[in-house]
């Protein structure tokens, strides 16, 4: 009789074990996937500050390469979609408009005497330093973000996690693959 | 912006990560910008208005070193306690994998949170009985910076993911403004050669240096060696006999007069063997236009641009040292060439370059999330420690 109590209570702490186990894994990836969504809807608020303030350089610019710069801006701001929108709903073309504005972005800015030039003159000086930062903080946001999906996708996949559907519906959030690099002309 | 900064190690003894707080927080505060530092410090010590002492500091022995740090349910609250007061935008811990402030700090909080990893020397048998203990924690952390290529690489290798680069600032015009000191100051026949760290710390170099001393007299037999640093010397020193002498042993400076000392001597010799992560000495020296002589490791490399911006001879090589510092001693147009290389191109470190990439990173992750909270999971812990 006391061998059975002793099974019972044996199993009743390893039960117990099991849950917190589970219990802990779950907040843990839960806090993660947070986590991935806060670093998106930064690298989100990244992106749009980059389009404005293209837009705001391309007056400042040559007409030609203005409208260039401008056109590339607008496609990126588009109607509010933005790249966080990818996952779903096949919204490639979004990934591709960032691309087409970094590609913007560099022909506008490849020659460093003419940028050179462009920052002597106080306007457009303090418009292309806007945008060099802007740059740098969609390079910051992506970074930080797609660290924050390898570690979120790490945890995902440990057994626990698969075995006990930790997950549940959640999608398995995707990197977010843009060329964010700055055109040598930017770089301070 | 509201930003707490949290430094593991304890005020009341010199280092490289309290100065890099120490300026970090200086530097913002005349931004703008309101900070606070958490960090380990006796109640009763007088510390700057900015500090939050957490408590006396224990010395431990953690990653091959010996560092003063805080732990257990006292600080724990402490660290609770001042997230709570100090509401902020965002939290930026220092060497959070350090078992002090920083991991409680970690442990604590939710929201943007920024982490700064400065070592570049992690025993490897140590972190890999703490990376599952780590990991969990880790993982909060919004965005991660390395000081120097060399610690972002030991980042990856350890603890996976990345970081981003933003080296360690240094005030230039303090250093290229200092005053020159006649007794420092090297004549073409008594030139003066600096040496900066621990003398007691073999990794710092001083046995390298001592071992090449009696080639470079056999040149140069007026030459001074000037050694700043704290501890002792004599083993390191002992074999010298008769030239000992031509060693000058200053001890433990204060800022202004380890500028003037760089702005004064003819070249700066940083012998370290190895543990480096970034070289902060070589930018001050750089700053002050002493010429650089530096072993060749990776860290160093890389802030001498591979040898454009001072000399390197072979890491732990005192004949190497020793030929070096012979030709630098006898060419005063390659001495002046360095000096004003390095001197342009230091502006990099500069901290009003610096604070800004930090300040970048800081606003990107604050775009994302709301402001710093406290872990509603630890809070629980926490309360119940306090009754």
């Amino acid at each position: 009789m006391p061998d059975l109590l002793g099974w019972w209570s044996l199993t009743a702490v390893v039960l117990v074990v099991i849950g917190w186990y589970l219990s802990y894994s779950a907040a843990r990836l839960d806090r993660l996937h947070h986590k991935v969504e806060s670093a998106r809807a930064a690298l989100d608020a990244q992106l749009v500050r980059r389009a404005a303030v293209s837009l705001e350089v391309a007056g400042a610019l040559d007409p030609a390469t203005g409208l260039m710069l401008a056109g590339a801006a607008s496609e990126s701001l588009g109607d509010g979609q933005t790249v966080a929108g990818i996952d779903g709903d096949g919204g490639a073309p979004l990934e591709e408009a960032e691309n087409d504005l970094t590609r913007a972005i560099q022909a506008a800015f490849e020659d460093p005497e003419h940028v050179a030039r462009l920052r002597q003159n106080p306007v457009t000086g303090d418009v292309l330093d806007a945008l060099a930062e802007a740059c740098t903080r969609v390079q910051l946001a992506r970074r930080f973000h797609n660290d924050a999906v390898a570690q979120a996708q790490r945890v995902r996949r440990k057994r626990v996690v698969r075995w006990a559907r930790l997950a549940g519906h959640a999608p398995s959030p995707p990197m977010i693959e843009i060329d964010d690099s700055l055109p040598p002309g930017l770089v301070t | 912006m509201r930003i707490g900064l949290v430094c593991p190690y304890s005020f009341d003894v010199p280092g490289g990560v309290q100065f890099h707080v120490r300026d970090l927080a200086e530097h913002l505060i005349s931004g703008g910008h309101k900070v606070s530092v958490l960090a380990p410090a006796d109640d009763d010590t007088p510390v700057p208005d900015y500090l939050e002492a957490a408590g006396r500091a224990v010395p431990v022995k953690y990653n091959g070193s010996v560092a003063r740090v805080n732990f257990g349910p006292v600080s724990a609250t402490r660290v609770w306690r001042w997230l709570a007061d100090g509401d902020f935008d965002v939290l930026h811990i220092h060497e959070p994998a350090t078992p002090s402030l920083s991991l409680l700090a970690l442990w604590a909080a939710t929201g943007p949170i920024v982490a700064t990893f400065h070592t570049a020397l992690l025993r490897s048998r140590a972190m890999r009985a703490a990376q599952p203990l780590l990991r969990p924690s880790l993982e909060k952390i919004s965005a991660r910076i390395a000081v120097s290529e060399d610690a972002r690489r030991t980042l990856v290798e350890h603890l996976g993911g990345d970081a981003v680069v933003i080296p360690n600032g240094v005030y230039v015009d303090r250093f290229a403004c200092a005053e020159t000191d006649p007794r420092w100051k090297g004549t073409a026949d008594a030139p003066t050669v600096a040496f900066v760290g621990r003398l007691d710390e073999p990794r710092k170099g001083l046995p390298v240096l001592a071992r090449a001393i009696p080639e470079v007299l056999s040149r140069f037999p007026g030459a001074r060696f000037l050694v700043l640093g704290r501890g002792d010397g004599s083993e390191a020193l002992e074999d010298l006999g008769p030239s000992r002498s031509c060693v000058e042993l200053l001890g433990p400076l204060d800022d202004a007069a380890k500028a003037s000392l760089l702005r004064s001597v003819d070249v700066y010799v940083a012998p370290q063997t190895g543990g480096e992560s970034f070289g902060i000495v070589l930018v001050e020296a750089m700053s002050a236009g002493a010429p650089v002589l530096a072993s060749d490791l990776g860290a160093f490399q890389r802030v001498l641009d591979g040898g454009q911006l001072g000399r390197l001879f072979r890491v732990g090589d005192p004949a190497a040292l020793a030929g070096e510092l012979v030709a630098l001693l006898s060419d005063a147009g390659l001495r002046t060439r360095l000096s004003a290389r390095a001197g342009e191109a230091v502006r990099r470190y500069d901290w009003s370059r610096v604070a800004e990439q930090v300040l970048a990173v800081y606003k990107t992750v604050r775009d994302g999330e709301d402001r710093v909270g406290e872990d509603p999971r630890t809070r629980g812990l926490l309360s119940r420690w306090r009754d």
